[in-house]
């Protein structure tokens, strides 16, 4: 009898381990993927685990990141930007022209605010004149692609030699300068969200927006706050694509939302807001770039790496989902 | 009259998850009458007629219906309305962009190989609108209509369903004056030619005014059933009270200090209705330590004055507000919440609560500013802010970092109280504090407001619960229809009493 209800005790405990054990899976699924993943990259091949494969990942992917940060901010107001790809493509023609002009260090100062610009736009449409993010952002995403076009008007812009592709290109304190600007705008973000009251704001928005405003935030100037931080984070993503190109094109961008989104909903935010975090966000973004990376050492051709990638979503915002 | 039975419902008995909502009701009505039935929010009215017209199926129920002496058994309202019986529902369910007349037989269009056969259905229209001696152009789109004008489109349709048995459910809620009447006397012509009317409201004067014979419901039962004719209002008044009141609140007492908020000549204007007011020319003030409460039935504007004084209404308001003898506009809830006034509103899951965030999070939302350290938000203050407020307000949850959606009724609304004391207001304005509350934790609600003015805090309380209301307040405004019926110190509040400023049988204002 006894040894029946140790048993039962037993089994009580362990049973709550493995609903904490199983809590802990699910709230951090895509750290573990992660170290799942980076294991058996480096055991699946040689190459993986070297200096250069690791920097070089992480410098193809710190654009990506960067632009999933910003669509991280504006996730979990509840909103969504379907204009990344356009931004960084404006950007990219933005930075190389006005280099080529002869601005100097003026023309980083001016793509900077005219991104900040652009979102405030996207921003002040779904605050004030309450049009569905979805859509305003579709509006931007035409928008800015024809100013890229009609600034391009069909050539390249080649600034090789000057300072921003030197500078780009170079280190900093021995870090190549994307992942240093990434590392950057991560700690930023991170101390936003966690340590502001405008961070609090836009998770209490996404969580409920009546709620936010009765309790004295905010709302609208949040809102354009988070769509113009989310623009300047794609300007600076689209700057960092023309050092790394070392011309202006209009041929850059296309998709980029999608990966950005991607990135926040592998990194557990939902599209509804409310949630989601910075690490991993960042986490998700490098998952999918590592998994890239992976296939391509092991010659996995690239078309069955974008049916990989789709079922890797999907199965990852399953994994996060609550019920 | 012939006094042969229109409708007989017999020992109805519905329960909603365990809880009675009808006991025993046994309710009969006369072919021919226009019958009133009455009684307070949650009386149960409703839901009775929601078994009459078929809205709960015949399963879900004990008792027996009758419709012309013939027993049925309804399972949709398309049944009842087969049997004759029609509700016309308080919100209008019509389609602004149809036509008056595809509104009244919207799924019930008369076809011919599928074909709509528009002619018959106009004519057929118009001859309906003309027994009603309406003159309305059948083509017309509904949405060019007033509200007055869209309710009698709705009794036509019912007549077109062939109704025998109307159930109107406050019908004269959005109506001016003039189309009352003109409601009225459709219905009187209705009872001319042999409909029977069952009619729903809480305005006791127009019961007098229209009806044959009066229901009166309390708390689920059926309490009475009169000739309108043979009964005083004040008697139909303590059937729908009648209840006694428990000594349940707590006795502490304080010292009323200075004018704090004074409103004065307030009007909101409504917000579907233009040229309406949803609050009307309404003086209050509040003082420091007194509790006031604001009474009055759904819809006499007593939350919409208060969410427009502190900016959080969609309309804006018209008026005088003074805090602390000077006048101040506060444009949103941020700016009420600088001047010091809180607001616990009334609907805790829709704008109280952030429901996916955690207690702490909810706590700390309205005083974010208080929690900071050179402008940077501290855990460490924050966390002994909120653990204080967890302890006085014996919050039962284990820790600050559970989630409010884990937390009971009361538990959550306690969070909302805590947020809203972690912004020390000087005036705390609260509505429905103890809705969908147990009773342990409605007592200790009831001592932290004493406490609260105790300490110097102006407390508002708007509540429809009036034992609660004459419980807790040193002075009680009373609502109707947007106007201030009535003031009433704390020696005058009885239920009685209120519920006569409320239906406004009295008032400054006369009959409201």
């Amino acid at each position: 009898m006894t040894g029946n209800g140790n048993g039962t005790a037993e089994l009580a405990v362990s049973n709550s381990m493995s609903r904490k054990a199983g809590r802990f899976v699910k709230n951090n699924f895509v750290v573990i993927a992660f170290v799942f993943l980076l294991i058996f990259s480096s055991v699946a091949s040689p190459a993986f685990l070297t200096v250069a494969n690791i920097t070089t990942v992480l410098l193809q992917n710190s654009i990506y990141a960067i632009c999933a940060i910003g669509m991280l901010l504006i996730v979990i107001t509840g909103g969504i930007d379907l204009s990344v790809g356009s931004y960084v493509c404006v950007c990219v023609c933005f930075t190389a022209g006005f280099i080529q002009d002869g601005m100097g260090i003026m023309a980083i100062v001016v793509v900077t605010l005219l991104s900040i610009f652009f979102g405030c736009i996207s921003g002040a449409l779904v605050a004030y004149a309450k049009v569905a993010p979805f859509i305003a952002t579709l509006a931007m995403t035409t928008i800015l692609k024809g100013i890229a076009y009609l600034y391009q008007v069909g050539q390249n812009r080649r600034i090789d030699g000057t300072f921003w592709p030197k500078f780009i290109q170079g280190t900093v304190l021995g870090i190549p300068s994307p992942i240093l600007i990434l590392l950057i705008i991560y700690l930023l973000a991170l101390f936003i969200l966690n340590k502001t009251k405008f961070g609090r704001g836009l998770y209490a928005i996404g969580g409920n927006p009546e709620t936010a405003r009765l309790a004295g935030i905010n709302v609208k100037l949040y809102l354009v706050m988070a769509y113009a931080i989310g623009g300047l984070l794609f300007g600076i993503a689209g700057m960092i694509l023309a050092g790394r190109l070392s011309m202006g094109t209009a041929t850059v961008g296309d998709g980029y939302e999608l990966d950005a989104i991607a990135s926040v909903v592998v990194g557990g935010a939902t599209l509804s807001g409310g949630v989601g975090s910075v690490t991993k966000t960042l986490i998700g973004a490098f998952l999918m770039g590592v998994l890239m990376n992976i296939m391509n050492l092991m010659g996995i051709a690239s078309y069955p790496q974008m049916i990989l990638k789709g079922i890797i979503i999907v199965g990852a915002v399953l994994a996060n989902r609550n019920d | 009259m012939s006094g042969e039975l229109a409708v007989e419902m017999r020992h109805i008995t519905k329960k909603f998850s365990g809880v009675k909502a009808l006991e025993d009701v046994s309710f009969s009505v006369r072919k021919g009458e226009i019958h009133a039935l009455i009684g307070e929010n949650g009386a149960g009215k409703s839901t009775l007629m929601n078994v009459l017209s078929g809205k709960f199926s015949y399963h879900s129920y004990e008792g027996q219906v009758f419709v012309e002496g013939q027993e049925v058994k309804l399972s949709t309202p398309k049944d009842a309305n087969q049997h004759g019986v029609v509700m016309v529902h308080q919100e209008l369910a019509l389609i602004p962009e149809l036509s008056v007349a595809e509104n009244m037989f919207l799924g019930n269009m008369p076809l011919k190989n599928g074909a709509v056969q528009w002619k018959a259905m106009y004519d057929k229209a118009g001859e309906i609108l003309k027994r009603l001696s309406l003159s309305m152009d059948v083509k017309m789109k509904v949405k060019y209509l007033s509200i007055g004008q869209q309710q009698l489109v709705e009794i036509s349709k019912a007549i077109m369903l062939g109704g025998k048995v109307m159930v109107l459910d406050e019908p004269t809620a959005p109506l001016t004056g003039r189309e009352i009447e003109f409601l009225f006397n459709i219905l009187r012509e209705l009872k001319q030619q042999g409909i029977t009317v069952i009619y729903i409201s809480h305005r006791l004067e127009e019961i007098f005014q229209l009806t044959d014979r009066v229901s009166v419901m309390r708390d689920g039962k059926m309490i009475v059933t009169r000739n309108t004719e043979d009964i005083k209002e004040d008697e139909l008044v303590s059937f729908m009270i009648g209840r006694k009141m428990k000594d349940f609140y707590p006795r502490v007492t304080t010292e009323t200090g200075k004018v704090v908020l004074d409103i004065k000549n307030y009007s909101v204007g409504h917000p579907q209705y233009p040229g309406k007011n949803i609050v009307d020319h309404v003086d209050m003030s509040f003082r420091s330590g007194e509790i006031v409460g604001i009474s009055g039935l759904l819809g006499a504007g007593r939350t919409e004055l208060m969410m427009a004084v502190t900016g959080g209404y969609k309309m804006k308001g018209k008026g005088t507000v003074l805090l602390n003898g000077k006048e101040i506009y506060m444009r949103s809830p941020r700016h009420a919440i600088k001047a010091g006034i809180g607001f616990v509103t009334e609907d805790r899951k829709g704008n109280g609560l952030v429901l996916g965030q955690t207690i702490c999070f909810n706590t700390s939302l309205a005083s974010l500013n208080h929690v900071m350290k050179n402008r940077i938000l501290s855990k460490k203050k924050e966390e002994s802010v909120v653990d204080d407020l967890i302890r006085r307000l014996k919050i039962k949850a284990g820790n600050m970092y559970y989630p409010v959606s884990s937390l009971s009724g009361g538990n959550q609304q306690k969070v909302v109280f805590a947020k809203w004391l972690a912004t020390s207001p000087k005036v705390l304005i609260l509505d429905e504090p103890t809705r969908g509350v147990d009773v342990g934790a409605k007592y200790e609600i009831y001592t932290i407001m004493k406490q609260l003015a105790k300490e110097g805090v102006a407390v508002v309380m708007i509540s429809s619960d009036l034992p609660e209301i004459i419980g807790m307040s040193d002075r009680v405004y009373v609502m109707c229809e947007g106007k201030l019926a009535g003031e009433l110190q704390k020696q005058e509040l009885s239920e009685d009493n209120i519920m006569k400023y409320a239906t406004g049988t009295v008032g400054r204002q006369g009959g409201c």
